[in-house]
């Protein structure tokens, strides 16, 4: 369970950044006033065009960042007051987090079930049923430098894996990958939805969030605008697909903010 | 932190290159130097020796040939002798031969030498000379000159005063008897106290610059160091164990520095007996000089890796490094001109990295004072302590750590 209640994240802004933003503000509201509740057994989305505060979100829910305001607890966990545990009960993938280079699968996938505390002989289990269902048994020897792309995406998502977290938080899961890696990686979270796990992740897709999530939260300029189950939002904007349902209610919000 | 620690440990080992660098090379380095200074300065030397000089005599008094034969002179030196007659631009030809070291010596004896020396009774009377062209700069000429002063000129002055004087000890006032008392290792360590501190103490820091930058800096820029922030441990695990990894890779990288350094010390010794210069360590200052390069890598890998969490990715993280790279290598050079005089004050030890490069100084001529010796660890470890403090509360901070 994630209960996000009214999330605020200021970034300040270095006088690079301003000169770039072309704003004379010293601060950015990346996440303004945002709250919502994701259940365990169910994909949550957050949609949103880039730099909407999506990222922001899922970061403060990962523990990497701390909330300005408001307050982010995961599986009843503050996420400022017990990072750890909080920690202990997800795993957070993004495109940017990687695995070292230098290592292989194994190596990697022991050092951080080690990490979180988790005794030999359940990594070793663990690690026979995620490297078989991610086919890379055969490669978990190879550094991961020698990996191909797809294959670094899915050695990393079963390292992440490894303690069985009950949240799984995914920024924007199929960026970059090709389809049928960006297929199996939906497969898997479906999979892990009908475990029992729960999901959120972040996307600028439409398609994948028509697919995938069982609940849509549009963000749009760092405010949450509206959120509910796909014929939900359809009914309420009048629209035949997500595409149309996300322009009408950007272009509302959007025109708001000027 | 045992995982982390161990983590680290495994990076350096399982990369033979990173072995290869931080390992062998230094040795490898060390010998290679060492070897090859001492082999060159003991050619230096010998081929000095060994060299037969070309030395043009003029004017040879009577005996003068005699005397060589009978020195060994001519053996070492082949003599050419012109005529009284030669011409003053063939002497000149020889001179500029001198300067350009095709000729090493040339002597010119006054006309009638040793007439005009025998003949001297009453003051006023002239005074044969005899002048002797050589170039300083020259190693071979320099050398032929002595070698001609002390076995010729020595051996005819003595026969001359002899005939003048029959007893020779008319000639001597008094004896002055010298007596050297130096401290033997001081004297010894003098020219190894100069070049040593510096050399140690920029190794250390050259050694673990790469390796606790790309553990840093280099683990942000790839995004792993964030997968770790991730993981159900306390950043301050985190901290500790890259930083003992590290301190302890850098201990061994160094060490590997300062064994193959006291092994292939004698390979430099063999050409430095005659310039002077020796040194011996006993038990108890190898184990201080571990101690200061233990505490001294403590501090470095702490420093830098306080300087590399601020970076954005290796590149700047190197960028930053350099300045501290530069203030210990005027630090360490401060050393070199702090032979001589009075020993420094005991503040000055108190100084980070100074105060070490001046107790391995001190090590070396075998002055360090055990409270001096303290006092520059000790303070190496503080500052690592404070460091370390600092470096884990950064690693709480999102703005740094994620470039958030």
């Amino acid at each position: 369970m994630i209960e996000i209640k009214n999330l605020t994240k200021v970034y300040k802004l270095s006088k690079k950044k301003m000169a770039e933003l072309k704003t004379k503000e010293t601060t950015k509201k990346a996440a303004n006033n945002i709250s919502l509740t994701a259940k365990p057994g169910e994909i949550y989305g957050l949609l949103g065009p880039n730099g909407a505060g999506k990222t922001t979100t899922l970061r403060c829910v990962a523990t990497l960042l701390k909330p300005t305001e408001g307050a982010v607890s995961v599986c009843g966990y503050d996420t400022v007051k017990e990072p750890e545990k909080v920690r202990e009960s997800i795993c957070f993938l993004t495109n940017e987090i990687k695995l070292d280079p230098h290592f292989s699968p194994k190596y990697l996938f022991q050092f951080f079930g080690r990490l979180h505390g988790i005794d030999e002989a359940t990594i070793e289990a663990r690690r026979k049923e995620l490297f078989e269902y991610f086919e890379i048994t055969d490669f978990e020897n190879k550094k991961i430098e020698e990996l191909s792309t797809g294959m670094k995406q899915k050695a990393s998502i079963a390292v992440s894996l490894v303690h069985d977290p009950k949240v799984i938080i995914f920024d924007e899961p199929t960026n970059g990958l090709d389809i049928i890696t960006a297929r199996n990686v939906t497969d898997l979270l479906q999979k892990l939805r009908d475990e029992g796990k729960l999901v959120i992740i972040s996307t600028h897709i439409m398609s994948e969030a028509e697919k995938l999530c069982d609940r849509i939260g549009i963000i749009i300029d760092g405010k949450k605008i509206t959120e509910g189950t796909l014929p939900e939002l359809l009914a309420e904007t009048n629209a035949t697909d997500l595409e149309d349902a996300f322009f009408n209610l950007y272009k509302v919000h959007h025109k708001e903010e000027k | 932190m045992k995982n982390i620690f161990k983590k680290e440990i495994a990076r350096v080992f399982s990369d033979k290159k990173m072995i290869f660098s931080l390992f062998i090379l230094p040795a490898i380095l060390m010998f290679g130097i060492y070897g090859l200074m001492g082999m060159l300065m003991d050619n230096m030397v010998s081929d000095v020796e060994e060299h037969i000089s070309t030395v043009y005599v003029q004017n040879a008094p009577e005996g003068f040939e005699e005397l060589a034969a009978q020195t060994g002179y001519d053996k070492l030196a082949n003599i050419n002798y012109l005529a009284a007659d030669t011409s003053a631009e063939k002497v000149q030809e020889l001179k500029d031969s001198v300067l350009n070291g095709g000729v090493d010596l040339l002597v010119i004896f006054d006309k009638e030498f040793l007439a005009k020396a025998q003949a001297y009774a009453n003051a006023g009377d002239p005074i044969p000379s005899v002048k002797v062209s050589f170039n300083s700069t020259l190693n071979y000429s320099s050398a032929a000159r002595g070698t001609f002063n002390g076995m010729m000129l020595g051996g005819m002055e003595t026969t001359l005063l002899q005939n003048r004087f029959g007893n020779l000890d008319l000639l001597t006032v008094f004896n002055t008897e010298e007596e050297l008392i130096v401290n033997e290792d001081k004297a010894n360590g003098e020219f190894l106290s100069m070049m040593l501190p510096y050399l140690i103490v920029m190794l250390i820091f050259a050694g673990a610059m790469g390796l606790v930058v790309d553990a840093i800096a280099g683990e942000k820029e790839r995004g792993t160091m964030a997968t770790m922030l991730l993981s159900p441990v306390k950043r301050s695990s985190i901290a500790f164990g890259k930083l003992f990894g590290l301190s302890v890779l850098s201990v061994l990288s160094s060490l590997v520095y300062a064994v193959s350094m006291i092994f292939a010390m004698p390979m430099m010794m063999d050409g430095m007996e005659e310039l002077g210069g020796s040194v011996s360590l006993s038990p108890l200052q190898i184990g201080e000089l571990l101690g200061i390069i233990v505490s001294l890598v403590l501090f470095n890998v702490s420093a830098l890796c306080l300087v590399s969490v601020f970076a954005k990715n290796a590149k700047e993280a190197n960028a930053y490094v350099m300045p501290l790279y530069m203030a210990v290598i005027i630090l360490g050079m401060l050393t070199m001109f702090n032979t001589g005089g009075a020993a420094p004050a005991m503040p000055m030890y108190a100084i980070p990295i100074y105060g070490s490069s001046l107790a391995i100084q001190a090590l070396v001529t075998n002055e360090l004072t055990l409270v001096q010796f303290g006092l520059s660890a000790g303070v190496n470890v503080a500052c690592m302590l404070v460091m370390v403090f600092a470096i884990s509360k950064v690693f709480n901070n999102e703005k740094i750590m994620l470039n958030a």
